[in-house]
């Protein structure tokens, strides 16, 4: 393979993956770095291209993995203190934040961010991403029943949660 | 939508029976003006969804990714550097064996020459010398014998005895 069809195949994947990175970092230039660092490892492993059924799905593994390495580095150097509940929204707030709405949809994201890893990733890569329950399985390498119960309790913690903001509006 | 197609649908959206057409169809529908305060906190979180979705990496990032890899070295020069490098292990090994017989064999040449060396010059010196060692060693067997006899005088006086033991 070469690289034109490197740019036409892997390449166009950079926003999710970054996403997916990002979501888990908590910290654009750690998640850029990471992502190049997995187009170069996909670049180095062009040979096995013809083996790879979903390009996209095995990036993304690629991704959560460097991404888990990194995590790891950062939390034994302490580089920067990875908070419990961190906020990827503060950084570039959108003009909704003053609604009410706005107001709510920061409370989403200290949500999603405090629940813990695996469901984090899970209900990224379904509710932001749109993947199915099987690209799922294959990127975090767990099986279906894993994902689905990973997803349940995903979105009824974040719904609990919900719930007592609207009726108590704490 | 109707509300109460929307109710069933978030219901089933928290029970995870949604397909991702029916999701796609809640996140259009939370993206409209006009969502009933009732449904103010689920909006909340489809409005997220939709709102993360708009991150992206900068533009030229795809430049970027491209020049790194046109930067790294070529899998063909790779492959004959590897043939170098390995021969030249090999070449190194050979050479630290060479070398270690060299010094082995001189190191045993020179053992043997010292075995075979003469440490007189003169024939009638060397015979004075292995003379001299000779008496050395006779003179020590002189005095051993004589510690030998008094070990035999006890043996003497144990053979009599045991003989009058037998007389009697």
């Amino acid at each position: 393979m070469d690289l034109e069809a490197f740019q036409n195949r892997v390449l166009p994947a950079k926003n999710k993956l970054f996403r997916f990175a990002l979501r888990m970092l908590g910290n654009d230039e750690e998640a850029r770095d990471v992502i190049q660092e997995v187009f170069i490892r996909v670049w180095n492993g062009r040979e096995n291209w013809g083996d790879i059924q979903n390009m996209e799905a095995w990036c993304m593994r690629i991704t959560k993995n460097l991404s888990l390495d990194r995590l790891r580095s950062i939390q034994r150097k302490g580089t920067y203190p990875v908070a419990e509940g961190f906020d990827v929204q503060h950084a570039d707030a959108t003009p909704d934040v003053k609604t009410e709405l706005g107001e709510s949809m920061q409370h989403v994201s200290q949500l999603i961010a405090a629940l813990p890893e695996k469901q984090r990733q899970i209900i990224h890569l379904r509710d932001v991403e749109g993947y199915t329950y099987n690209e799922i399985s294959e990127m975090l390498e767990l099986d279906m029943n894993q994902v689905k119960v990973n997803l349940f309790r995903a979105r009824n913690a974040v719904r609990e949660k919900l719930m007592k903001i609207n009726a108590y509006g704490l | 939508m109707d509300s109460k197609k929307l109710e069933e649908l978030v219901k089933k959206y928290w029970d995870c029976e949604t397909s991702l057409e029916e999701e796609q169809q809640l996140r259009e529908y939370f993206r409209g003006d006009s969502i009933p305060e009732t449904w103010r906190e689920t909006a909340a979180l489809f409005r997220y969804f939709d709102e993360q979705k708009t991150k992206t990496v900068e533009p030229q990032f795809d430049e970027t990714v491209v020049t790194r890899i046109k930067e790294m070295p070529k899998k063909r020069e790779g492959k004959v550097v590897k043939w170098v490098t390995a021969s030249l292990r090999i070449a190194a090994g050979v050479a630290v064996l060479l070398a270690a017989v060299y010094f082995v064999r001189q190191e045993l040449r020179e053992d043997q020459a010292i075995a075979v060396e003469d440490t007189f010059e003169d024939p009638q010196q060397a015979f004075e010398e292995t003379k001299k060692a000779l008496l050395m060693i006779s003179k020590g067997f002189g005095r051993a014998e004589q510690q030998a006899k008094k070990i035999n005088m006890f043996n003497e006086a144990q053979e009599k005895v045991q003989t009058t033991e037998s007389e009697l």
